[in-house]
């Protein structure tokens, strides 16, 4: 089986829970240098996943849209206690509702590029084999929405190709024929996808997908590296979760920006939080040294 | 692998050695009894003061509560102080006779919140010294009993509190026609003559212009709401004015007095909001009266916004189109809702919360313009009426 890189051949437990814990953590913390390491590790391992595609992603979607993020902000919340100017409606400009805005950008920033990596990681069939046996009904649901625009997306291209070639494509004739070949491209594709809907849920049931006494094939294998990985994984939840109800990484935005930054206590957590987003690039760059000294060797 | 497995071990160890010593600026510590004597020793104001901590000290003298609300940054010296306070309460004269037991002053002024087991139905109070002096205003809070917040700065000795006659309560009828020709207001005052509620000038009265502009006055007949949804003003009440259709003539300067306060927070520490103790004023006094300029033809939220503007002090307003005027949210950084659900701000003029928004109320000459915070929609300022409609 050939997978996108070292960390995704571990057990689906164990990418699961990462993904889960990173995506709690990104969402709930708002800690200045927290959401930073976050976005840093999110950014380099969709880069190693996608290489330039994440890039581009970056370039034209994600950048304007914190951008926006940014400035839209300090236009609707006013709070805050450093008063740069005023706006024109009479309401101040406040630096902490900039700063938050900013925080805001990169959250979504980050928590964007991690969905990225996990549609990369967790394949259809590793969330199938999490859930499949508690809630099977809701695991194919589930898996089948998160495929649906990716498939989408491709049966439209495929479409919009065959349609081009017979002339019947948005660019070919004038705007009432252009307007109508739209509709029909439209109409086919939400007949197709009703279709594959139907199709791929009758040919689970054909299976026998979801009755009793039913087991899942699978091919994963919980081995000693998934122990250790869950139990890093375990270790930096739990204490990261400590660390939170302990107030170690209390930041506050309003009225004034105050936290806590330089204590050695919440120092701490940065560091194992750093090392916590960056286990799937830990983990490739070790095994890509390896299989380099071993091919340098042949 | 080895190494990660190190690396748990190396944290959890500074972990232990670090601890967990967080300090985050003020923060309320909830209250304190007064001992029988009085006598709070020096070791708890260190405390306060090394904490910053905002702590609430309560004693009962003569069936009556007081709380000294303590804030740790305002203590220059910390030593043993006498906080007892013995309260007499002249609940016909609404006055109330207050001894210090402390024998020299605390060398800070915090704020002495007395419950008064009457309501004084007043909102302002002056606290007089031994020699009849008045020493400092009071404000007056409170929904059923009232509460009397005020901060003497040499808590010595004895003081009277008396409750405030308030003139001006009574409603303004007579209006002083000044000498002013065809300004934009008069023709305004066309306008809105039309409107069944209002009192008819009369055509004959030369432009019956007061001091910020002609003003209509409701008789109180009306019994329905008008378009912005404003239950019918009280009688001898001026009616709301749109403004959208009031021109602002900057060459008429008047002079109005303003202010704008918060005391009821101190009463509800327990229920503020802890990320805003730090924007919280010791005293509960955001802006002490002043006189302040205005021109002719502006409302209450224009001098508002104006205000805060000179004074650096942070507000946030936003335009409601159904009432048709703008709703203060926020006066440095106090929020409504960050006192409870039924906290947020409400102004006053000449001693009457308006029952419609601070742009409507059209400013004239020597008007009193107060802007409090209530914890209890209005009843504890006084002004549950402008809220409740009855």
């Amino acid at each position: 089986m050939m997978y996108r890189d070292t960390f995704s051949s571990f057990h689906p437990t164990v990418n699961f829970l990462f993904f889960g814990l990173v995506f709690a953590f990104s969402m709930f913390i708002m800690h200045p240098v927290m959401l930073v390491i976050s976005l840093t590790a999110a950014l380099m391992y969709a880069v190693y996943l996608d290489g330039k595609r994440t890039l581009m992603f970056c370039l034209k979607f994600l950048l304007p849209m914190t951008l926006a993020a940014a400035i839209i902000n300090p236009a609707f919340s006013h709070e805050g206690m450093t008063i740069l100017r005023y706006l024109p409606s009479g309401n101040p400009l406040t630096l902490e509702s900039i700063i938050y805005g900013i925080s805001a950008a990169v959250m979504l920033g980050a928590v964007t590029l991690w969905f990225r990596c996990y549609t990369a990681v967790m394949t259809s069939d590793k969330f199938v084999y999490l859930f499949g046996k508690f809630i099977p009904s809701l695991s194919l649901v589930l898996s089948m929405t998160l495929r649906f625009v990716p498939k989408f997306m491709s049966q439209l291209e495929a479409v919009r190709d065959t349609q081009f070639c017979i002339g019947r494509d948005v660019s070919n004739g004038s705007i009432f024929r252009r307007i109508k070949n739209a509709v029909t491209i439209v109409s086919i594709m939400i007949t197709w996808s009703l279709e594959n809907a139907v199709e791929t849920a009758e040919s689970m049931k054909s299976r026998g997908y979801g009755l009793k006494g039913r087991t899942a094939f699978s091919i994963y294998r919980f081995d000693s590296r998934d122990k250790t990985a869950l139990t890093w994984l375990i270790f930096c939840g739990v204490f990261l979760i400590c660390g939170i109800l302990a107030k170690g990484l209390k930041w506050r935005y309003f009225p004034s920006i105050k936290g806590t930054l330089t204590e050695p206590f919440t120092i701490c957590f940065f560091i194992v939080y750093f090392f916590l987003c960056m286990t799937p690039i830990i983990i490739d760059r070790r095994e890509d040294k390896i299989w380099r000294s071993l091919r340098s060797k042949i | 692998m080895k190494r990660i497995k190190i690396f748990p071990v190396f944290i959890c160890i500074m972990f232990l050695l670090c601890g967990c010593d967080l300090k985050g600026g003020k923060n309320y510590q909830g209250t304190m009894e007064i001992p029988e004597n009085g006598i709070v020793d020096v070791s708890i104001f260190k405390q306060i003061k090394d904490d910053s901590a905002v702590v609430t000290f309560k004693g009962n003298s003569n069936g009556c509560d007081y709380e000294w609300v303590i804030f740790g940054d305002d203590i220059p010296e910390p030593k043993t102080l006498n906080l007892a306070v013995e309260i007499n309460e002249k609940q016909e004269e609404r006055s109330s006779g207050l001894s210090f037991r402390s024998e020299d002053g605390f060398g800070f002024a915090p704020v002495l919140s007395v419950h008064l087991n009457s309501n004084w139905d007043c909102q302002n109070a002056t606290v007089y010294d031994s020699g009849n002096k008045a020493v400092c205003g009071a404000s007056v809070t409170g929904s059923e009993n009232s509460i009397i917040n005020f901060s003497v700065d040499n808590s010595v000795g004895e003081f009277i509190v008396r409750a405030d006659n308030e003139s001006e309560n009574a409603p303004i009828i007579a209006e002083t026609p000044t000498e002013t020709k065809a300004s934009p207001v008069s023709t305004e005052t066309k306008n809105t003559k039309t409107d069944p509620y209002l009192t008819p000038v009369e055509p004959d009265t030369p432009n019956a212009v007061t001091g910020g502009g002609n003003r209509v006055i409701s008789d109180g007949s009306a019994t329905e709401q008008d378009k912005y949804k404003t239950d019918p003003v009280p009688e001898g009440r001026p009616m709301p004015v749109e403004p959208e259709d009031t021109q602002i003539d900057s060459s008429k300067t008047y002079t109005c007095t303003f202010s704008i306060e918060c005391s009821t927070i101190l009463n509800n520490l327990a229920e503020l909001n802890p990320e805003k103790i730090d924007v919280l004023p010791a005293d509960g006094i955001i802006l002490p009266a002043c006189e302040v300029q205005f021109y002719e033809g502006e409302s209450v939220y224009d001098v508002l916004q104006r205000i805060c503007k000179e004074n650096n002090i942070h507000m946030e307003a936003s335009w409601t189109p159904i009432y048709n005027s703008a709703y203060v949210e926020g006066i440095n950084n106090l929020y409504e809702f960050d006192c409870g659900s039924l906290s947020g701000w409400m102004y006053r003029v000449n001693g009457w919360y308006p029952n419609y928004g601070c742009s409507r109320y059209q400013l004239t000459d020597g008007e009193t313009v107060e802007w409090r915070y209530t914890c209890d929609l209005g009843n504890d300022v006084g002004g549950g009426y402008a809220v409740s409609g009855t």
